[in-house]
């Protein structure tokens, strides 16, 4: 491992600061009588990390520092971190208004922190550690939000298996330190790479599959990968929209990097078997969510089984970056799984905030029938939501299309490329099976639209409540429809992001990090 | 800005996107603004197809030929940075030319046969209508082949909140249907597509992305895909497109999609949503990909063949008048597809023809059942009879637009029907490939059959409906007297009459234009198909066949 430094801490500067935010949050409100105005003060800090963290990146260079990979990964995923952070703020300000005010707002800004660490962690420790921040903070979320039956169900269910996915997780990682001897990712890589070239070690690569097994079990539990999505359903039901909407979204994001850190940069020489259980995996994933999504009647269990399919679809991206390691290909599986992660992010929050800012008459637990005529009583609601299911369902010109296109794009580009015929059989089939998908899943995405468009109008139309979670869909809207006319600027960060992140794992003095002059 | 055709075609599929968007923001419950804003785009896109049809070099210029792609321009979309490098890149030639200006038109129809139907959020509704004429003209002036994808599914969008806001009982059904069944196709038609890019990448020797069609079908033409990779992409564009066009066993949402949608969507369904798909196989799967292109036609024309006979025989039993001519889209959509895939120039011009033609005379023909829905409330042929003494100016339209549907010489059905049966003919008698000499044969005779059967259930219609002795169904004393063609139902039928008779009288001026972009479309084709064949005829003895037959 570099050394630890002073710039270590530096680098580190933007989680500091929203964890210090939330912890004045958490102090001044055990004292403070105010009700309100910790969304305020969740935004400063917010806006003050995001400064830092564009500061930062304007001065240091890429590299290694202490536990920290320095790189535009973890920049693109911590910004996008931010803005989520941002997002889910404002979501949540009406429940940080109404009840549990600091503890509400405190924990979103430890979770949204969590993931910032994890998208930088090059170490097993601060990696796991950095996963934990993001579990716990959660579990609390879920217990304060609802004190009913149901949302104690949902807190009791997400804690126990949690704590399960953590214990795989644990027991993967300690295969991967015993077969690298570290618990520093180049490392680790760097005896793996010496390990299947020279077999020096004999049994290291298998005792490395099981520790890709292990490992990639505890990360499915977070982005909801089939066979670990069981939680999803009966969760997301049982808590609020807002805490659905940070539940589907952060954790898929920390999962999705930490997957990226591990399988694909840090385990060389498991390719062959990395692609063939997350392209298995992918495929079942993606075709149980959206099949099941079908039959549901509640928006929130519908929401959270389209979250394990696009759980499925961010899983094309990562096999085909394990399968072409070797190959130039234009548009990286990787990238393409960063650009799908931000815009099903934008589109979901919007989802969960546009059903969050209905208050009275709206749907609290998930009513489909509550959406009814909605086009006549909250015509900008009505066509936000329309935007966030169209974009979800991938149609252009909408923000979605553009995730589906590089995504099918990367899996046929495999196929395509001359190779081994077995290989390329597979990703054929995943190309057609992620098509057909997006074919079933606009099945469901449009029941949504034909309830709040065709529907008559109820007697008792929901009211606007919340004006924050409608801020939160307002912004997600757009930015879908921005991203949809003009993709241009997120897909080329999207491909900057992942341009090496093998090589950035590599320990090579000249890579430390200098200040620059 | 100078108005060159560049700009001239950017503007006309930016105005609707722009013009929608401004009546959607109107949106006051004040219909006649929404319904003025949107007839005067719709008049102001006629004239700028009306323009840039006027200045193409095939028709401005008899000598030069259509073949040149007119009016290019390209906008850098994704960024030269990222590696896809998706432009909007618009422009015509000789096979989207006419399909753009048909759109264009029959907007207008839309617009006017939607003046006092539509009562229930007008602005939504005008401004629907508006995305979708966007959406149809980016789809005949795209050149990017994501672009074109993109305005491909764009248009399903606003047709399914026309179908489900504004149609009739089952409409959300019906919406739901329609989308759920075009989007199953078009997913693996977007594979497709995208392998095509993706092929062509790896083999082209420049290493980066080209998303240009132009450049992608000659470079597909000069390097052929392998055989197997051919069949897999023509079958993967065949399951989107033919679900468009729609192709027999596949036509199940069309029926339904027609009768529930407001006339307006009919018009646009019928008139030029449906041709997207035939368009498609001209424009992709045909020029792209020769050799699945010789191997599947036999199959597909079986396919077309069987659309004509079947959909004429449901058409027949109908009751529901706008029931009975959507049907009889399936099987004119059939002659279509059967002159396309003769696979020879006479087919393949008869085949493009009747595309335009059939969106005029089916456009119109469901413009006109809208208009008797609006007066008598019911669709239902047995509730009505005799109705030329009460609307006789409405039942000379209808009277003329059966003509052009059934294909009366001097009218457009005959100038389009005649030249791609005769193709379909020539191909199986004169030239079939031997292993199918059998199958040709048949299916030309039970296709001409298609044509007895057409002429049978359209006249029947009008004479049950419009003729014998008068039949109406109780008048509510609350409305106002029936009326004869009103002049804005006049405005809205009468451009697409004078097209049919022009098209019908002089279908030189419209074939010209179209023939040398045909040609070159179907030119490998057409070779390879005509390898196949024991002592083929040249393409030059066919050519010379049409221009005796005019």
């Amino acid at each position: 491992m570099p050394p630890l430094t002073e710039l270590t801490l530096l680098h580190l500067v933007p989680e500091i600061v929203l964890m210090l935010t939330a912890t004045a949050i958490y102090v001044v409100g055990a004292f403070g009588a105010a009700q309100q105005g910790w969304s305020w003060m969740a935004q400063c800090g917010i806006a003050l990390a995001a400064y830092a963290l564009y500061f930062q990146a304007s001065i240091f260079d890429d590299g290694l520092t202490g536990p920290l990979v320095i790189d535009h990964l973890a920049f693109f995923i911590r910004s996008l971190a931010l803005g989520v952070a941002a997002l889910l703020v404002l979501l949540t300000a009406r429940a940080a208004r109404d009840r549990q005010g600091p503890e509400t707002t405190g924990s979103v800004l430890l979770v949204m922190a969590g993931v910032m660490l994890s998208a930088s962690a090059a170490d097993l420790v601060l990696l796991f550690l950095s996963l934990e921040l993001i579990s716990i903070p959660t579990y609390v979320l879920l217990y304060i939000s609802r004190r009913d039956a149901s949302g104690q169900e949902s807190a009791v269910k997400y804690f126990f298996l949690s704590i399960l996915s953590s214990a795989v997780l644990l027991y993967g990682l300690s295969f991967l330190y015993g077969v690298g001897g570290s618990t520093y990712l180049g490392e680790i890589r760097a005896a793996l790479v010496t390990a299947s070239e020279t077999a020096a070690v004999p049994g290291a690569i298998s005792l490395a599959h099981v520790a890709l097994v292990l490992i990639v079990g505890g990360l499915a539990f977070k982005i909801a990968a089939v066979p670990f999505h069981f939680y999803a359903a009966d969760v997301y039901q049982g808590t609020t929209h807002a805490n659905a909407g940070l539940l589907a979204v952060a954790p898929k994001i920390a999962g999705v990097v930490v997957l990226v850190r591990i399988v694909v940069a840090a385990m060389p020489g498991n390719e062959e078997f990395a692609w063939k259980l997350l392209l298995v995996m992918s495929m079942v994933t993606m075709t149980l969510g959206n099949v099941v999504a079908l039959w549901q009647n509640n928006i929130r269990r519908m929401l959270a089984y389209s979250s394990i399919a696009h759980a499925g679809y961010l899983l094309i991206g990562l096999a085909v970056g394990l399968a072409s390691t070797d190959q130039p290909i234009g548009y990286d599986g990787l990238a393409a799984t960063m650009l799908y992660l931000s815009v099903y992010a934008l589109a979901t929050i919007g989802a969960f905030s546009a059903l969050s800012c209905l208050g009275k008459y709206g749907p609290a637990d998930g009513q489909l029938d509550a959406l009814s005529g909605l086009t006549r009583s909250q015509p900008i609601i009505a066509l936000a939501m329309a935007v966030f299911m169209f974009s979800l369902a991938g149609l252009p010109p909408l923000a979605g299309f553009w995730g589906k296109l590089t995504l099918l794009g990367g899996a046929l580009d495999v196929y395509l490329t001359p190779g081994d015929a077995d290989l390329r059989r597979w990703f054929l089939a995943l190309a057609i099976v992620g098509a057909i998908n997006a074919a079933i899943a606009a099945g469901y995405y449009l029941r949504v639209i034909a309830v709040m468009y065709f529907r008559p109008a109820k007697s008792e139309p929901p009211l606007l409540s919340s004006y924050g979670a409608y801020a939160a869909m307002l912004v997600c809207a757009l930015g879908v429809i921005a991203i949809g006319i003009y993709p241009g600027p997120l897909v080329g960060h999207s491909a900057q992001a992942t341009e090496s992140v093998r090589e950035n794992l590599e320990l090579k003095s000249t890579k430390d990090v200098e200040r620059s002059p | 800005m100078k108005l060159t055709p560049e700009n001239l075609l950017l503007l006309a599929v930016a105005l609707p996107a722009v013009a929608a968007v401004v009546v959607w923001m109107l949106g006051s419950a004040n219909r006649s603004v929404s319904r003025r804003i949107a007839l005067a785009v719709t008049l102001v896109e006629l004239l700028l197809a009306g323009a840039l049809v006027c200045q193409f070099p095939g028709i401005a210029d008899k000598s030069a030929s259509g073949d040149a792609a007119y009016a290019v321009s390209s906008i850098e979309w994704l960024g030269g940075a990222s590696p896809l490098n998706v432009s909007l890149s618009f422009g015509l030639d000789g096979l989207s030319l006419w399909l753009f200006a048909l759109s264009a038109l029959l907007m207008v129809t839309s617009v006017l046969v939607s003046w006092e139907a539509i009562k229930d959020r007008p602005a939504a509704f005008y401004s629907l209508l508006l995305l979708l004429e966007a959406g149809v003209l980016g789809v005949f002036a795209a050149r990017d082949i994501i672009l074109f994808y993109v305005c491909f599914e764009f248009t399903l969008i606003p047709l399914f909140f026309l179908i489900g806001g504004w149609g009739s009982e089952q409409r959300q059904y019906a919406a739901m249907k329609f989308f759920l069944f075009t989007l199953a196709g078009s997913v693996l038609t977007f594979l497709s597509l995208l392998a095509i890019v993706l092929w062509d990448r790896q083999h082209a020797g420049s290493g980066v992305m080209n998303f240009s069609i132009p450049e992608l079908t000659k470079n597909l033409i000069e390097n052929p895909l392998p055989d197997s990779l051919q069949l897999m992409i023509f079958l993967g564009l065949f399951a989107g497109f033919a679900i468009k066009v729609p192709l027999f066993p596949l036509h199940t949402w069309l029926p339904l999609a027609h009768v529930q949608a407001p006339t307006a969507g009919s018009v646009m369904l019928a008139g030029v949503l449906l041709k997207i798909g035939t368009y498609g196989f001209l424009r992709f799967s045909i020029p792209m990909l020769p050799e699945a292109t010789a191997v599947c036609a036999p199959y597909l024309l079986w396919l077309a063949v069987a659309g004509i006979v079947y959909g004429a025989l449901v058409a027949l039993a109908q009751t529901d008048m706008k029931r009975l001519i959507a049907y009889s889209s399936v099987s004119h959509l059939g002659f279509c597809m059967l002159g396309i895939f003769a696979l020879n120039p006479a087919g393949v011009q008869g085949g493009a023809l009747q595309m335009v033609n059939h969106g005029l005379s089916t456009g119109g023909l469901f413009a006109i059942v809208g208009m008797i829905y609006e007066r008598y409330h019911t669709r239902e042929i047995k509730h009505l009879g005799g109705l030329c003494r009460q609307v006789p100016l409405l039942t000379l339209m209808m009277v003329l637009f059966t003509f052009s549907s059934i294909g009366l010489p001097g009218m457009n059905g005959f100038a389009g029907e005649f030249p791609l049966l005769l193709g379909m003919f020539q191909r199986a008698w004169a030239d079939a490939p031997v292993a199918w000499a059998g199958h040709y044969r048949i299916i030309s005779v039970v296709a001409l059959s298609g044509v007895v059967l057409g002429a049978w259930y359209m006249l029947w219609l009008v004479k049950r409906v419009f003729f014998g002795p008068l039949k109406e169904p109780a008048h509510d004393e609350t409305e106002p007297p029936v009326r004869d063609l009103t002049l804005r139902e006049g405005c809205a039928l009468a451009p697409l009459l004078v097209f049919v008779f022009w098209i019908g009288l002089q279908p030189k001026f419209f074939l010209d234009p179209m023939a040398p972009a045909l040609d070159r479309a179907t030119q490998a084709a057409t070779q390879r198909v005509n390898e196949d064949v024991p002592f083929h005829s040249t393409t030059a003895h066919n050519a010379a066949t049409i221009d005796s037959n005019q």
